[in-house]
């Protein structure tokens, strides 16, 4: 059994510093964040909770205390379930599987409501601490860990080759970062909401050349909720929803790095997957009102804007610098402010993506709006893209 | 023939651990030698070495010594290190492709140029050996 789905209902925390530092007096709780974002989700629903039958997870970090955090926060909320409830991991595509799985529960008729929430706590952790861990997330422990790799490098080595292959420079990257500062100043949850000039992100301090300060992610936290449902559970309501027109997934079968020498900046997981995805709704790029991307530096965005086929291959930082991708433009991309200003709390980066098509496709958005937005893209994606998932939403009215 | 020997005055910030399989691998490194597995059904090599061929799961492999030349696909230089590099930092990495046509991720020496040809040298840290790239035929040391 398969059915349509729809999402009815999200709420999402600010972006930002959540965390308390270990020796605060009184200190953030995750649960004490989370549950009212899904109580606030599940009134914008309008069902009554007794309709939930599944909950999804994103994983937290490591640095929440409360372990089996999906079942504790059931019995925190009085949610028993006939369907299912997990918490899901898969590095950058973890919101995204936790979104994925939650359509799966309605799709495949376990539950007729299941939510796709989360939170991500790290931003006490210093960032050469917090690094210690994520180095040895990409690429090989006894074979690139051991040389400092972190995840931000593979991004600028993605940097330098796609300036080397097609002479973008470093000021039409680093507008990726100023464009998404003027979206992110229009967003209420973002993180960073003043304004940023070019000088500033080209003058900023190197992080890992050629990419500074501004074009790589923050560090922060935040909490999401969405809702998703039955598509006929969705129209009974009568009032607008966003339906889940497409989804594709597709992984290179490589970890990071392809010993086969490939081209790496054509980022072909994330190619494949919105092929697959555009088929399942019967559309194309050119349909699209607005994409979220998965985006945690400059040049992420303008590769994966190219390889959803948004922008033409070797023009997207082009592009990005004349105001293509910008709220106004020909398809504005990241108008939450993506990654480097709405922020980017890794493991519920997914479900913020769907917040923002939910927001934009059920018309919430309010000054960051797209008028008369109809069908959104978001990504999620695996260290450089090596998969990628995908999903179009519609709006439906 | 040996590869170049870079002598480093400290141990390496963050060590590989050594399985069984590998250790062949490091200890031909600390003799100059950079080594990687071929399948030998498939004929085609992989790095890092693996114990099968990942390309046909063929189970029989063979060590093949690797000429250490190639170009340099890509590059950074990382200035927020783990705590582990800071003593290290800033750390420029990279990409190089060997002649062989395997790709292969390390530290780089020097300033080369993306395409520049390079070769491989053996960074003899007081605990063990590291691989790095340097321009072809330049003196570059860490």
């Amino acid at each position: 059994m398969t059915r349509r789905v729809a999402i009815i209902g999200a709420a999402a925390s600010p972006n930002g510093k959540l965390q308390t530092p270990q020796d605060a007096p009184l200190q953030t709780l995750e649960h004490e964040i989370l549950a009212p974002l899904v109580i606030e989700a599940m009134a914008v629903a309008g069902v009554p909770k007794e309709e939930v039958g599944a909950l999804v997870f994103a994983m937290c970090r490591p640095y929440t205390l409360q372990k089996y955090f999906a079942t504790f926060m059931a019995n925190y909320l009085r949610l028993p379930l006939k369907g299912s409830i997990m918490e899901v991991l898969g590095n950058g595509m973890t919101g995204g599987m936790a979104f994925d799985q939650a359509i799966n529960a309605v799709a495949l008729g376990h539950a007729d409501v299941a939510l796709a929430l989360g939170i991500n706590m790290e931003s006490q952790a210093a960032s050469a601490e917090h690094a210690m861990s994520t180095m040895r997330a990409t690429g090989d422990v006894d074979f690139h860990t051991i040389f400092g790799f972190t995840p931000i490098a593979w991004y600028a080595m993605d940097a330098v080759r796609y300036m080397h292959d097609f002479g973008a420079t470093r000021a039409q990257l680093a507008s990726v970062a100023v464009k998404n500062r003027r979206h992110a100043c229009l967003n209420p949850i973002a993180q960073f909401r003043k304004p940023l000039s070019l000088e500033e992100v080209l003058s900023a301090r190197p992080i890992v050349e050629p990419l500074g300060l501004f074009e790589v992610p923050p560090r922060g936290d935040g909490a999401v909720c969405l809702v998703v449902c039955a598509e006929e559970v969705a129209k009974a309501r009568g009032t607008p929803y966003a339906l889940v027109r497409g989804r594709g997934f597709f992984h290179d079968g490589t970890h990071q790095l392809s010993d086969v020498p490939n081209d790496m900046i054509a980022f072909s997981a994330a190619h494949r997957a919105a092929t697959a995805a555009y088929g399942a709704a019967g559309i194309g790029p050119g349909d699209l009102d607005l994409a979220e991307l998965y985006a945690p530096c400059t040049i992420v965005e303008v590769l994966a804007s190219e390889a959803l086929g948004l922008t033409p291959r070797g023009r997207g930082a082009a592009e990005a610098q004349a105001g293509e991708t910008s709220l106004g433009g020909r398809i504005p991309i990241c108008t939450s402010g993506g990654c480097l200003s709405r922020g980017h709390p890794a493991y519920v980066t997914g479900l913020l993506t769907i917040y923002e098509l939910w927001e934009q496709l059920t018309h919430r958005a309010g000054e960051r709006q797209v008028a008369n937005a109809r069908l959104g893209a978001g990504s999620c994606e695996l260290g450089n893209y090596n998969a990628a998932l995908i999903h179009i939403l519609e709006a439906v009215a | 023939m040996s590869l170049p020997f870079i002598d480093v005055a400290s141990a390496r910030p963050w060590p590989p651990r050594i399985s069984a399989f590998t250790k062949p691998f490091w200890d031909a490194l600390r003799e100059g030698r950079l080594m990687t597995t071929r399948g030998r059904t498939s004929g085609r090599l992989t790095f890092p070495p693996k114990p099968f061929c990942p390309h046909d799961w063929g189970r029989e492999v063979e060590w093949v010594e690797l000429s250490g030349r190639g170009k340099l696909y890509t590059q950074t230089v990382i200035h927020a290190t783990p705590a582990a590099f800071i003593g290290e930092a800033p750390i420029r990495n990279g990409i190089v492709d060997l002649e062989e046509g395997v790709r292969i991720a390390a530290r780089i020496l020097g300033e080369p140029a993306l395409e520049c040809r390079v070769e491989c040298v053996v960074l003899r840290y007081t605990d063990g050996p590291l691989f790095a790239f340097r321009a072809a035929g330049t003196a570059h040391r860490l």
